[in-house]
């Protein structure tokens, strides 16, 4: 466990000191600033716009910072030959994977929070109350963005970085879908599609953007099962990644 | 008894080509050993499979077939990989670290202890003192190189993996790298140095495999490799008293030859078998061997 957190720690370590991530956090922040500015014409309904567009804002950012953050990690480790001593002595592939997920996870979620914290802030600013699920809310979207930093990790070990993201947007996309919805893409193949889109989450399970805005409590145990739910398919993905990073020659 | 440092049986790596539809072989029916403490040199010309082997070796590739063995175990064994120490090829490295927080990280990953002091030292010496503080990616080649010799050699390994450590570097580092390899050898680790630089294969090693197309076409000890058994170096004085001759004569003519020398008044100076260079063997074994595929 030692080797994984130390790698991860170099994970952190590495995004941290490249642009990406603060080119990220920086349009999560301007488009927050922006929401607070726009006008409404009730106080009810302008506090409803800041946290349903706020939430909106982070899940948005959860899946740039998944694509921005891990799509480039592996194919940079193979070019730049670091993945060749580092699997040769200290670490397995399983570690190397952990590592490098744990990593981008924890700078994942310290941008979440502080888009959480920016939403918050500009609620504040325009003497509006925040919401008490907000955090929770903003857990729960941070739990999809883990969900797709590992479908990042997965097409990353046989995609180029380039087809990486539509690929992830892609499933970020169906995922959104009800089976309905998603079978009425190709109704030829029902079963197919019915199959294909059980293996997919229901992402619409990590948004509670409208009842927060309106002020409905959402119960706790809801944020347990739901973020359950997204911790489940994440190692799922990975372990899926993982069979196909098992695989593969570092040629 | 403790098993071999390496031991490889049989080896093939094929890649797929065209989808799958046809495959291109890289290594075939490859079979090796190095004995404990012993330097081994792994030469052959461009493309003829050696850093496929290494890859293999090291677990970076699957085998198509054959075995590998490592101290007896397999390559993704943990109790081996704690022996290994591995420099590869042109390394290049995330470029954001400074070579102390590259060495502190790898020390945590191998559950080393990570003191300044013992990573100082280690980086003074393969020449990079003074360099810790300096992030990677303002470094020459020749320091990258500097810095996977120091990433090797920090758990003390048993056995060193060399994909051509020197290539790229100048006659004084070179001269650097081989004195190191030579103190590692001296403290009992074993070598296995792929090479292009034959001078320094036929300087440091004890045996040398050499490889083309794939498969071994020459092996052995380095002083069976240079020396030849058919033909005989002849140095020796005429009687006029010009200055010495030196000729290569087969083992057939050997005695004729030095009946010749003696009835014509000439002194025998030296007569020996006539050693190879290790080029001329490199040459002579890549050119007539290996098949094709």
């Amino acid at each position: 466990m030692r080797a994984v957190w130390t790698f991860a720690l170099m994970t952190m370590r590495s995004l941290l000191r490249r642009r990406t991530i603060w080119g990220i956090v920086l349009v999560i922040i301007l488009a927050l600033l922006g929401i607070g500015q726009v006008p409404s014409f009730d106080v009810s309904g302008q506090s409803r716009f800041i946290v349903e567009f706020g939430l909106f804002g982070l899940e948005m950012g959860a899946l740039l910072l998944a694509i921005g953050l891990a799509s480039n990690i592996y194919p940079r480790d193979r070019e730049n030959r670091t993945i060749q001593p580092l699997l040769a002595v200290p670490l397995s592939r399983v570690r190397y994977l952990l590592g490098r997920f744990l990593g981008a996870a924890i700078v994942s979620g310290a941008a979440m929070l502080v888009g959480c914290l920016g939403l918050m802030l500009v609620l504040t600013l325009n003497g509006f109350e925040i919401p008490t699920s907000l955090l929770p809310a903003t857990l729960l979207l941070l739990v999809e963005g883990w969900f797709l930093l590992a479908v990042v990790f997965f097409f990353s070990f046989w995609t180029s970085p380039p087809l990486n993201a539509p690929l992830t947007v892609m499933i970020f996309i169906v995922s959104q879908m009800s089976v309905r919805e998603f079978v009425g893409l190709l109704p030829g193949a029902s079963g197919l599609m019915r199959t294909l889109r059980l293996l997919l989450p229901h992402m619409d399970v990590f948004h509670i953007k409208d009842p927060i805005a309106h002020g409905i409590d959402v119960p706790l145990v809801y944020f347990l099962l739901a973020a359950l739910y997204g911790i489940a398919y994440s190692v799922f993905m990975l372990s899926v990644a993982l069979a196909v990073f098992r695989e593969r020659d570092l040629r | 008894m403790e098993s071999m440092p390496l031991e490889v049986e049989g080896l093939a790596k094929n890649y797929p080509r065209r989808l799958g539809l046809s495959s291109f072989t890289a290594v075939k029916e490859l079979s090796l050993s190095m004995a404990d403490g012993q330097i081994l040199g792994f030469l052959g010309p461009n493309g003829a499979g050696k850093t496929t082997t290494i890859k293999c070796i090291l677990g970076l590739l699957k085998p198509s077939a054959g075995s590998i063995r490592l101290y007896g175990s397999p390559p993704a064994a943990p109790e081996v990989r704690r022996r290994l120490g591995f420099v590869p090829e042109n390394p290049d490295y995330e470029d954001s670290f400074t070579p102390l927080e590259f060495l502190s990280m790898f020390a945590r990953m191998r559950g080393l202890d990570d003191s300044r002091e013992d990573m100082i030292s280690l980086l003074e010496r393969v020449g990079l003192s003074g360099w810790e503080g300096t992030r990677i990616k303002s470094f020459s080649k020749g320091m990258r190189q500097r810095m996977s010799l120091a990433l090797a050699l920090q758990s003390v390994p048993d056995l060193i993996v060399m994909d051509e450590p020197t290539g790229g570097l100048d006659p004084l580092a070179r001269k650097e790298f081989r004195d190191i390899i030579l103190e590692e050898n001296q403290r009992g680790a074993s070598v296995f140095l792929s090479s292009h630089l034959l001078s320094e294969v036929e300087a440091v090693c004890h045996r040398a495999v050499i490889l083309s197309r794939g498969r071994v076409v020459r092996e052995g000890r380095m002083e069976d490799l240079l020396r030849t058994e058919n033909t005989y170096s002849v140095t020796w004085s005429p009687a006029d008293g010009r200055e010495k001759v030196n000729e290569t004569v087969p083992a057939a003519e050997l005695q004729g030859k030095l009946d010749d020398i003696r009835q014509s008044g000439g002194r025998i100076r030296e007569v020996g078998p006539r050693s190879l260079t290790l080029e001329e063997v490199f040459l002579s074994a890549t050119n007539s061997g290996g098949g094709g595929e």
